[in-house]
């Protein structure tokens, strides 16, 4: 049920929930939406409810307390002092707990590592640093920082919305208004989900079951690009489902992708790329380590911080890691050399991003370092990728069968296409075309209910 | 109206839902019986999408529910099993159809016999002593030169099939198993036969129809270069005859365009979950018997679904390795030694527990593309000599 592309999350829990959540009072619709949220996480990790219950008492607990300390007047330096100290401990104790279960999932199983934990409690770093920073003026009620960590539409990955971009119950907006609009961008995100990313799934699914070492070279690149696309709308359409939802609580729309394969360098991808966890990132971590208003030396050690700490994030393999290195050092190349340069180069520096992100891709998608390197050898067979069986007419025949999905991708990667559509949106043909994609990504869900594996066939 | 005005998409997804919901309620129990409804996975609309899959669409309601009934009591051939195991001589005197050569007779059952092409014996070009088959013609000759000496009269095609032991019951119905309703008397009787090895051109009037697992050993092997291929991702037992292929056409337009010599066919997989054994074996022999009113002449040679790792095996209660015997173990038996055979590549892919061997595969159930190979080289040791 968690699963928003899911027929239960579609047609059971979201109807009712919504149905609920728009008949009782103003005072009461936080209520529900914690119980919602609750009820929403138990069904998806029940053992780990407790955890998030717990985690919210002590990150509530010490964020009124630090936030004690700075009533009255003026604060003394050992309230500032004190402050501070309760502020590292609670970051500490979320941060290790985030580590703690990295680390049994690792070495122990990957079962033991909580749904949804390495974004909830980044929500709650995040709430304790503003908090800390005064930038949620007001005082908290539990109940609201319950829901803001807990809410069902961001529990599972994001996005990491910021305190102060939520609305409290009396400020959101309930209109069929805002039905229509969220509802909208649900369709359209559970479409870039179903009817692109789970398809371009089976490319690089065939690649894996064909073996590395069998494939082309054109194939290989093929790969890598239906690879960077099928990311992009697995996440994007999640974001934009997650952010539809949203919107159809009364919330204003949390933006997450500001067309990413549209940049002209590595820095700026990844500031249109998952935008709340590079925000994250860049309030948290790099600016107070000094950002880039220092020595270059000591901006190249805080870049080289954030992406490491970005590519444990992301994962638990080797491969995340050097992921996370080669983009750190992309980036810092980007603002010690070239970076400039690259502004001036119009088509070249999108080419530039378009050959070097799927390849970045590749090392994200492979967590085995053996494979990874067959996979480089077939991307660059000059350096000695020899391949074995291979079928030179591969790349035909799959740019036949996934030839449609490319062209409907790369056409959504151009920003104007979406804008247009999300600008029309009130355009009868677009209305059509979303009820269209809504009920055929339905049949596709529905299809595969019964057997996931009507998505792979064999 | 002014609602209506202000969120059209909003009130047309209602009531597109509300419209589906009424056409699988009222589908219910006419198009859609068959569909198995869950409740707790999801609405009622769900069945008119799941229908789809398989070609049952919301509009055939008002066309009366005439659908899918046309099918059953077309083909059941095995009309009394009293004297099933009488072909069982057959297969015993096949073994000494070769050559006329005793030596050849003598060797061991695992049917390991060569035949030399164009004359009999006393080609020893091969090298180490074991000529093999050139050619398919060569075969043919030599097949029917020999047949007359030690072959009976030629089975008529189709009777003495054997009866299942036992029918499938509903809780294995219900809980997609495929019950082992036949026993290993088939695969037993199969196995009689005396295959040789033979060489690549052997396969010259050979087609092979099957799903995915098929394309593998079309993509990644030189058969292709040899042998006409029909085979398509996801084609099951139910989709064979009707199946337009790319750039071959149905399997009845290249059946009757082109006589073949052998016809090799592996499907099963996909449809692990869809009805009983009794079900797949009854469509199974459907198609066997088309494709052998097609092309009469053609040696029609089952292959047993390949099986899947030990991993998939232990995880999945539709894709396992006990599904796929009970099914083999029904095709098997339409295996005459004659016209049909019957062989199993799993033993070139298998470990010793009987699981398609986990470092042949990444995704627990087609071989990867370079051991696409073992499958073929298999099959060169399953030549057909008479």
């Amino acid at each position: 049920m968690v699963n928003f592309a899911g027929m239960e999350f579609i047609f059971y829990f979201f109807p009712v929930f919504l149905l609920i959540y728009y008949l009782v009072p103003v005072k009461y619709k936080d209520v529900v939406l914690l119980l919602g949220s609750y009820f929403f996480y138990a069904s998806g990790d029940l053992k780990f409810v407790p955890l998030l219950l717990l985690l919210t008492l002590c990150n509530y607990f010490m964020g009124q307390q630090i936030r004690k300390l700075s009533e009255g007047y003026k604060m003394h330096d050992w309230q500032k002092i004190e402050r501070k100290r309760k502020l590292a401990f609670i970051v500490s104790l979320d941060v290790t707990v985030l580590l703690i279960f990295k680390m049994l999932a690792v070495f122990v199983d990957s079962t033991l590592f909580p749904l949804g934990l390495s974004f909830y409690l980044f929500k709650m770093i995040s709430f304790q640093i503003d908090y800390y920073r005064g930038e949620i003026p007001e005082k908290t009620s539990f109940l609201s920082v319950a829901v803001y960590f807990s809410m069902f539409p961001q529990v599972i990955s994001g996005p990491i919305m910021r305190y102060n971009e939520g609305t409290e119950p009396q400020n959101r907006i309930y209109r069929l208004s805002q039905l229509e609009d969220g509802m909208k961008y649900f369709a359209a995100g559970l479409g870039m989900k179903v009817l692109l990313a789970d398809r371009l799934a089976i490319l690089w699914n065939d690649l894996q079951m064909i073996g590395f070492q069998s494939i082309s070279t054109p194939l290989a690149w093929l790969g890598a690009a239906g690879y960077s696309l099928q990311l992009y709308f697995d996440f994007w359409g999640y974001s934009l489902m997650a952010s539809g939802i949203l919107v159809c609580l009364g919330f204003d729309f949390i933006e997450n992708f500001h067309h990413p394969y549209a940049s002209g360098s590595i820095g700026e991808f990844y500031r249109r790329w998952h935008m709340t966890l590079g925000r994250f990132f860049k309030d948290y971590v790099y600016i107070p380590l000094g950002g880039s208003r220092c020595r270059k030396n000591r901006m190249i050690f805080n870049l080289a911080v954030v992406w490491l700490i970005t590519g444990l994030w992301h994962g638990n393999g080797l491969n995340y890691l050097l992921w996370g290195a080669v983009l750190g050092l992309l980036i810092i190349l980007e603002k010690v050399f070239y970076g400039e340069k690259l502004k001036k180069l119009p088509v070249l520096r999108n080419l530039y991003v378009l050959v070097l992100i799927p390849l970045t891709w590749v090392i994200f998608a492979i967590t085995d370092l053996h494979q990874l390197g067959v996979y480089f050898g077939r991307l660059f067979p000059v350096f000695g990728g020899a391949g074995v069986a291979v079928n030179t007419g591969d790349f035909l025949k799959y740019a036949e069968t996934y030839g449609k999905l490319f062209l409907a991708g790369g056409l959504l990667c151009v920003p104007g296409v979406f804008d247009f559509l999300e600008k029309h949106r009130k355009n009868p043909v677009v209305i059509v075309l979303l009820l269209l994609i809504f009920w055929y990504s339905v049949y596709f869900v529905a299809g595969s209910g019964e057997n996931p594996f009507l998505y792979f066939q064999f | 109206m002014k609602h209506l005005k202000e969120s059209p998409f909003f009130f047309l997804l209602l009531l597109s839902g509300i419209l589906f919901t009424i056409l699988a309620a009222a589908g219910k129990n006419s198009i859609y019986k068959d569909q198995q409804y869950h409740p707790e996975k999801g609405p009622l609309l769900s069945i008119l999408f799941a229908a789809m899959n398989e070609d049952v669409y919301p509009w055939q309601l008002f066309s009366e529910g005439q659908v899918a009934e046309t099918e059953s009591s077309k083909v059941n051939p095995a009309e009394s099993d009293q004297d099933g195991q009488s072909t069982d001589g057959t297969s015993d005197t096949t073994k000494n159809t070769e050559e006329g050569d005793p030596a050849s007779d003598s060797d061991d059952a695992a049917g390991n016999s060569t035949v030399s092409g164009n004359s009999a014996g006393n080609d020893s070009s091969a090298g180490n002593g074991q000529p093999t088959v050139s050619g398919n013609n060569a075969a043919m000759e030599t097949g029917s030169g020999t047949g007359g000496n030690v072959l009976q009269e030629e089975p008529p095609y189709g009777e003495n099939r054997p009866e299942p032991l036992r029918s499938s019951t509903e809780e294995e119905y219900l809980n997609h198993i495929s019950a082992d309703i036949y026993g290993d008397a088939g695969v037993k009787k199969a196995a009689e036969y005396p295959f040789v090895t033979v060489d690549e051109s052997y396969f010259d009037d050979a087609l092979f129809i099957g799903d995915s697992r098929t394309v593998g050993l079309h993509d990644y092997t030189d058969l292709s270069e040899h042998a006409d291929f029909l085979c398509k991702t996801s084609l099951t037992i139910y989709k064979v005859l009707e199946e337009n292929f790319k750039g071959m056409g149905t399997a009845e337009e290249v059946l009757k365009k082109k006589q073949y010599g052998k016809i090799y066919i592996m499907v099963g997989i996909n449809e692990l979950g869809r009805g009983t054994t009794e079900d797949f074996m009854e469509k199974y022999t459907e198609v066997v018997d088309t494709l052998h009113e097609w092309n009469p002449d053609a040696r029609i040679i089952i292959q047993g679904i390949m099986k899947v790792s030990k991993k998939k095996d232990t995880e999945d209660k539709v894709f396992n390795n006990s599904n796929i015997t009970g099914r083999n173990h029904a095709i098997a038996t339409l295996a005459d030694n004659y016209h049909i055979f019957y062989i199993d590549m799993n033993e070139a892919v298998c470990d010793e527990e009987g699981n398609l061997n986990a470092e042949y595969t990444h995704d627990q159930i087609h071989l990867l593309g370079m051991y696409n190979d073992l499958w073929k080289d298999f099959l060169m040791t399953k030549g057909i000599s008479g």
